[in-house]
């Protein structure tokens, strides 16, 4: 199979994966769509170290938070911004279900950086070994930080 | 507020993103153009300000404004700090989106913010503050015409050490700041 049609076959797999990393990481749906454009770039250029990846699940996670962490670093975008081809707009639909996505992205929105990742991760229903790959973390200290989380969250009022 | 609530509300955003196309053959034509291989433009920054200031050396043979001497240091100064800068660079340039970790990020940003400080804390003083007395020197006292005070000579070039090291303090601080902004969201200070 050609590279470029692996590319394609891959992002159209995944494409809601990563949607929802640069979901999480944003504040409106412009900021979704730079940040999916260049999560997608950023998955083209390593496109030959994934091949040799086991996990694609945990590649794409670490692509995506990574671009959503250094993006302001890489201010400049090397291609023509296109937008994502998306019926719903999570960011200001009135529907029961883009109000749900809505406040789980309110509730999401409150934790820290590394927390964000890692309550994704878990609602992904990724391994703590998986987690701890794409974080640096053990698998030990990733189940004593979600615990963490779930413990503060319970205190937090809506 | 819980985790299982949180839950249901994933599986209905993923239910939701199921049903849309999302990524167009645009937007994938678009993003397979892009080139591999990120460009570093503080080393090209660098390189062209080395690459000038070589070209302008053999000037200096024809107008004497500046000793020999002065001119190799300052061609070497400028080499060592380009050479430097790329060093510092260079961790930071090669953070592999594909491979390294939260942790791998924090540490490769507190070493480069660490090597940043201690060049302007360090490095920077004990190369300009002998540089910028041997240009006074240079200009003012080797070219002062009689009857003129060789102080009043270095004011332009002081002057124009201060607008230099406000623009190099400008760019040292947005480096540094981006810096500790990744760290500060990695860490969560």
């Amino acid at each position: 199979m050609k590279q470029e049609e692996y590319f394609t076959q891959l992002v159209r797999e995944h494409k809601s994966t990563i949607y929802t990393v640069c979901y999480m990481f944003s504040q409106d749906e412009e900021e979704v769509n730079d940040l999916f454009q260049e999560t997608l770039i950023n998955m083209w250029k390593g496109i030959d170290s994934f091949r040799e990846e086991s996990k694609i699940s945990t590649w794409i996670y670490r692509v995506a938070l990574n671009t959503c962490l250094l993006q302001e670093r890489k201010k400049k975008r090397q291609v023509a911004k296109v937008p994502l081809t998306m019926d719903v707009n999570f960011f200001e639909d009135d529907d029961a279900n883009a109000a749900q996505v809505r406040m789980l992205h309110q509730r999401i929105g409150k934790l820290g950086l590394v927390d964000r990742a890692l309550v994704m991760m878990w609602l992904e229903g990724m391994s703590y070994d998986e987690i701890g790959s794409v974080m640096g973390f053990s698998a030990q200290n990733v189940g004593v930080k979600l615990f963490r989380i779930k413990e503060s969250l319970k205190k937090v009022k809506e | 507020m819980n985790f299982e609530e949180m839950r249901t509300q994933f599986a209905i955003l993923k239910d939701q993103l199921k049903k849309q196309e999302i990524v167009s053959d645009h937007l994938l034509r678009a993003t397979m153009k892009s080139k591999r291989g990120s460009i570093n433009s503080t080393k090209r920054s660098c390189y062209i300000a080395v690459a000038i200031a070589l070209m302008m050396t053999p000037l200096n043979f024809y107008t004497h404004a500046w000793s020999l001497a002065f001119s190799i240091v300052t061609c070497l100064m400028l080499i060592f700090c380009a050479v430097a800068t790329y060093f510092i660079h260079k961790p930071v340039d090669n953070l592999n989106f594909m491979r390294d970790d939260f942790a791998t990020v924090a540490r490769v940003m507190a070493k480069f913010k660490k090597q940043y400080n201690q060049w302007l804390y360090y490095v920077s003083p004990a190369i300009l503050i002998p540089w910028i007395t041997w240009a006074c020197y240079e200009f003012a006292w080797k070219h002062a015409p009689e009857g003129v005070n060789p102080l009043w000579m270095c004011i332009p070039l002081i002057v124009g050490a201060v607008i230099g090291g406000a623009i190099g303090l400008y760019y040292h601080f947005k480096a540094v700041n981006a810096a500790q902004d990744i760290i500060d969201q990695i860490e969560e200070k």
